[in-house]
């Protein structure tokens, strides 16, 4: 019986690795989260019925996609297209699993920051849907007036907290991409960019002036009181929606409970370090259909993404589907909600997070610098030297 | 009946050799395609279960194994395999851009394309035979259009053509019909595939809107083992998996390459990374020794206090409870509640004590924190084990005891432990072992951190060694350094033998000394 049982096991796998090689007119798309799974399926619908070629769309998770497309892919497995946060491009361009795009004559139809999110080492890798960064939140009822600099941040809040009217002052949700345009406001960076504005691996921002700075401002806060030692990502949203902080430096996904919860919010630019200074600028996340340029099918894939896709109608139907920022300028521009306004204007000068492989290696730096200056075990300097010291010894590894 | 007793083992043999036949077939497919992928760790695992598999067919001195076969060939392929391979990962230098075989990174390379400079662009129509043949016509940028076909030359004027369409495109040529686009979209991928016009100068179809004199970009040479850049003529020698041009240029695709103990050397002969390491392995054990320790002594407890209550099955069920709930939840459940802004056990002690510890910053206090975590989750195993142990101890030796003037604490301490340790130790060793590697406590309750500081990599003082693994290797979103991990792993792994082996001896001196 056993042996039935292994020569069945070999048997199956035998069946399956035929299956797998089988190639036929059909396209699979991966997404990563399913808000848009109803608009694709339709918009493949659409294709088939024009082209006879069906189309899948599958919500996978993001880890698995990157997994398929990089792994997977080198085998020749995994769907024809993904759609995914463009900081993900790096790795699955350096393996050569991401098709290069030519948009032609529609490329001036997108908003130029979404293809540059999309670009990598000055070839297009993707075609952008949307847009996304992250915003400014205010309590209305506590603080009437957006502040201008971070100083005026700690000294209204520090007001209202001696009133025992909140419990902090701002909710950092983290010290890392939600902190980013505090950083950026101080003059900080994580890596340079070239002349073309592709991002240096060489040029590391990380214990730049600018983030030491800001890190010193958030260790002000700290040290007096005005937030808490314990940067927590649900801490810092459920004391603003509970109205228990004034301000909160978070994305379009935190609109939802805020609403749900009542309460009175606007969202606006980021303050700037000084009266008259540049405010600072989020990471602008750019979400986009890339190709699997180790699939037969790939050039068919480009049809259904370029020449079937990439017009005003279906960008405006996915916008519907999904309110998040088109990526095309004119939906993009005719956006006239305060909430996306708010976005707008907080992320006007937001630069694409920078998707180089040495990108992998910052987070997890970031993180651990920003917990060792708020546990007091490090100044921020000495903890920002200590990350760039860990993200050296990886990128050589 | 005679007859019929004869042919049946024939008629079953014959069946028995065709589907050994088969199976063969099969395997062997299986195997050459692996091989041909350059997946040889696989195809030679695979192929050594073939072998194994078809001995124990066709030799008579190894029938006996038959009963046993199926369960070693899975063993040997989802048990030894993967070790094996771990083993080898580890050598390697397996990770973002050296994820393939070599040929394969090769056959990768051939087949990306360029259009040299001056090379001629067209928008395209597809046309097709009645025999199934492709042929485009072609416009250039001047608007001139041209008819082609595989393997003759461009510019080869067809003998007739039918009638233009508004963009100059005739509806046939020479037998050829046009294709409308709502039939030539579903066949692009089979059209891209084909050169039409003679190559070098051959079009190939490019996306919808373009058809392009593209040339093949890269060739491997093997006599120098090496990729030309057709291009630019550049040549590009591989160094450790990376094709690598003299100035220093790489090209994105590279191949899995074999680098000896490297990796053990870069970790192990770094101060700064073995220093760490040491003091995660301490706190490694202490974790694993803790939680059981003191899980068991809770288990002893609530059984000695609840096991002789009115209302027990009650009492039993409500200290159960934490059993069957996911660990995932309880861990969650239990982060919500020690955080120091929004849980409630802040407060609480603040009240009690006037202050209440860092939960999740400092150090000594979330190393106590995930051990009471963990002990929390698993002390209801142990109260189970020890309240059916407990039972199995007979009466009368406590009652012997009590004539001989025993307190409850003298029989506790002679009659129920030793009794009941006995029983317990291989329970107590196993679980010491799963804690060893308890991930999910671990990195759910503080993802390892607090993070120590001045380390060269990333690592927290409550990682243990399997969270630091998972920390390496997979949490650094954009890259994967699979070698890396798997020599970690590997460390791991002797780790862990060198502590189970331990632990069998403890275990076997203790069942001789109780024997």
């Amino acid at each position: 019986m056993k042996k039935f049982v292994s020569l069945f096991v070999l048997v199956a796998m035998l069946a399956v690795s035929l299956t797998v090689s089988a190639q036929d007119s059909e396209l699979t798309i991966w997404i990563y989260d399913d808000g848009r799974l109803e608009v694709l399926t339709e918009l493949g619908a659409a294709f088939e019925a024009e082209y006879g070629v069906p189309v899948t769309v599958q919500v996978v998770d993001l880890s698995e996609i990157r997994n398929a497309m990089t792994l997977g892919a080198a085998s020749g497995e995994g769907p024809d297209m993904i759609i995914i946060p463009h900081d993900n491009l790096g790795p699955i361009v350096e393996n050569g699993a991401a098709l290069p795009i030519d948009l032609g004559d529609i490329a001036e139809n997108y908003l130029p920051s979404a293809l540059d999110g999309f670009t990598y080492d000055g070839q297009l890798y993707g075609v952008p849907l949307a847009v996304e960064n992250i915003g400014f939140f205010r309590n209305v009822d506590l603080v009437p007036e957006a502040p201008a600099t971070w100083d005026e941040v700690a000294e209204i809040g520090t007001e209202l907290l001696d009133n025992g009217d909140i419990d902090s002052v701002i909710g950092l949700p983290d010290l890392t991409y939600n902190s980013y345009p505090l950083f950026t406001a101080f003059g900080g960076y994580i890596f340079g960019r070239d002349e073309a504005g592709n991002y240096t691996p060489e040029d590391i921002g990380m214990n730049s002036e600018g983030m030491v700075a800001a890190l010193t401002w958030v260790e002000g806060l700290i040290e007096d009181g005005l937030i808490s030692e314990n940067i927590d990502w649900e801490a810092a949203h459920v004391q603003f929606e509970t109205g228990r902080s004034a301000f909160i430096l978070t994305g379009p996904w935190a609109i939802n409970r805020f609403e749900t919860a009542g309460v009175n919010y606007e969202i606006t630019a980021f303050p700037a370090a000084e009266e008259g200074g540049e405010a600072g600028y989020p990471f602008l996340g750019v979400q986009g259909i890339v190709i699997n340029a180790n699939k037969p099918n790939a050039i068919l894939a480009e049809v259904f993404a370029v020449d079937f896709l990439a017009n005003e109608e279906n960008y405006q139907m996915i916008f519907d589907a999904e309110p998040r920022p088109s990526a095309w300028a004119s939906i993009f521009e005719s956006a006239t909600d305060p909430d996306t306004a708010g976005f707008n204007a907080a992320g006007i000068n937001a630069v694409p997070m920078p998707s180089i492989p040495a990108m992998g290696y910052v987070w997890d730096a970031w993180v651990n610098a920003g917990a060792l200056v708020a546990q007091g075990e490090l100044s921020p300097q000495e903890a920002l030297d200590v990350a760039v010291e860990q993200i050296l010894a990886q990128v050589e590894e | 009946m005679n007859k019929i007793s004869v042919v049946l083992p024939t008629r079953a043999y014959a069946i028995q050799l065709a589907v050994l036949g088969v199976f063969l077939v099969g395997a062997l497919w299986l195997v050459t395609s692996l091989m041909g992928q350059g997946l040889l760790p696989l195809a030679s695992a695979l192929s050594a279960v073939v072998v194994f598999l078809t001995l124990t067919y066709v030799r008579r001195q190894f029938t006996p194994l038959r009963w046993l076969a199926g369960g070693i060939a899975l063993a040997m392929l989802f048990t030894l395999y993967p070790l094996f391979y771990t083993v080898y990962l580890s050598m390697t230098n397996m990770g973002s851009g050296h994820l393939m075989a070599k040929q394969q990174a090769i056959t990768r390379l051939e087949s990306e394309t360029y259009l040299s400079e001056g090379g001629l662009t067209y928008r395209w129509a597809a046309f097709q035979s009645d025999d199934g043949a492709y042929a485009l016509w072609l416009t250039d940028a001047d608007g001139v259009g041209s008819f082609a076909l595989p393997g003759v030359p461009l510019g080869t004027p067809p003998s007739s053509v039918g009638a233009l369409d508004t963009d100059g495109i005739p509806d046939s040529v020479d037998g050829y019909t046009r294709l409308p686009t709502n039939q030539t979209v579903p066949i692009i991928a089979q059209l891209s595939q084909i050169d039409f016009g003679q190559p070098p100068e051959a079009v190939r179809v490019r996306s919808l809107r373009e058809a392009a004199a593209l040339q093949p970009k890269y060739r491997y040479d093997a006599a120098q083992d090496a990729i030309l850049d057709l291009e630019t003529d550049t040549l590009y020698r591989p160094i450790e998996g990376t094709f690598t041009s003299e100035s220093g240029e790489t090209l994105n695709i590279g191949y899995i390459e074999f680098i000896g103990l490297r990796h053990f050397e870069n970790f192990l002969g770094n101060e700064g990374f073995r220093q760490p390491l040491l003091g995660m392995l301490v706190w490694n054990i202490a974790f694993a020794l803790g939680s059981v320790i003191f899980s068991f002594i809770l288990g002893l407890v609530v059984t000695l206090l609840f096991d002789d209550l009115p209302g027990k099955r009650i009492i039993r069920a409500l200290l159960i409870i934490p059993w069957p709930i996911p660990v995932l939840i309880s861990i969650l459940i239990w982060r919500s509640m020690l955080n120091p802004d929004l849980g409630f056990v802040a407060p609480i002690l603040e009240s009690l004590f006037g202050s209440s510890p860092s939960w999740f910053q400092n150090t000594t206090w979330t190393r106590i924190g995930v051990i009471m975590v963990n002990v929390w989750l698993s002390y209801p195993y142990f109260y189970v084990i020890t309240a059916g142990a407990i039972r199995s101890i007979p009466a009368e030796i406590y009652d012997a005891a009590v004539v001989d003037g025993a307190g409850s604490w003298n029989k506790l301490r002679h009659i129920t432990l030793p009794l009941l340790l006995r029983v317990m130790m291989p329970l107590l060793i196993a679980s010491f072992t799963f804690n060893f590697n308890n991930f999910n406590v671990i990195y759910i309750f503080n993802y390892g951190n607090p993070p120590m500081p001045n380390t060269i990599v990333p690592m927290g003082y409550t990682d243990i060694l399997i969270s630091f693994v998972y920390r390496l290797a997979f949490t650094t979103s954009n890259v994967t350094d699979y070698g890396l991990a798997a020599s970690i792993t590997v460390l791991l792994f002797l780790l862990v033998s060198v502590l189970v082996v331990f632990q069998m001896r403890i275990t076997r001196n203790f069942g001789e000394a109780n024997a």
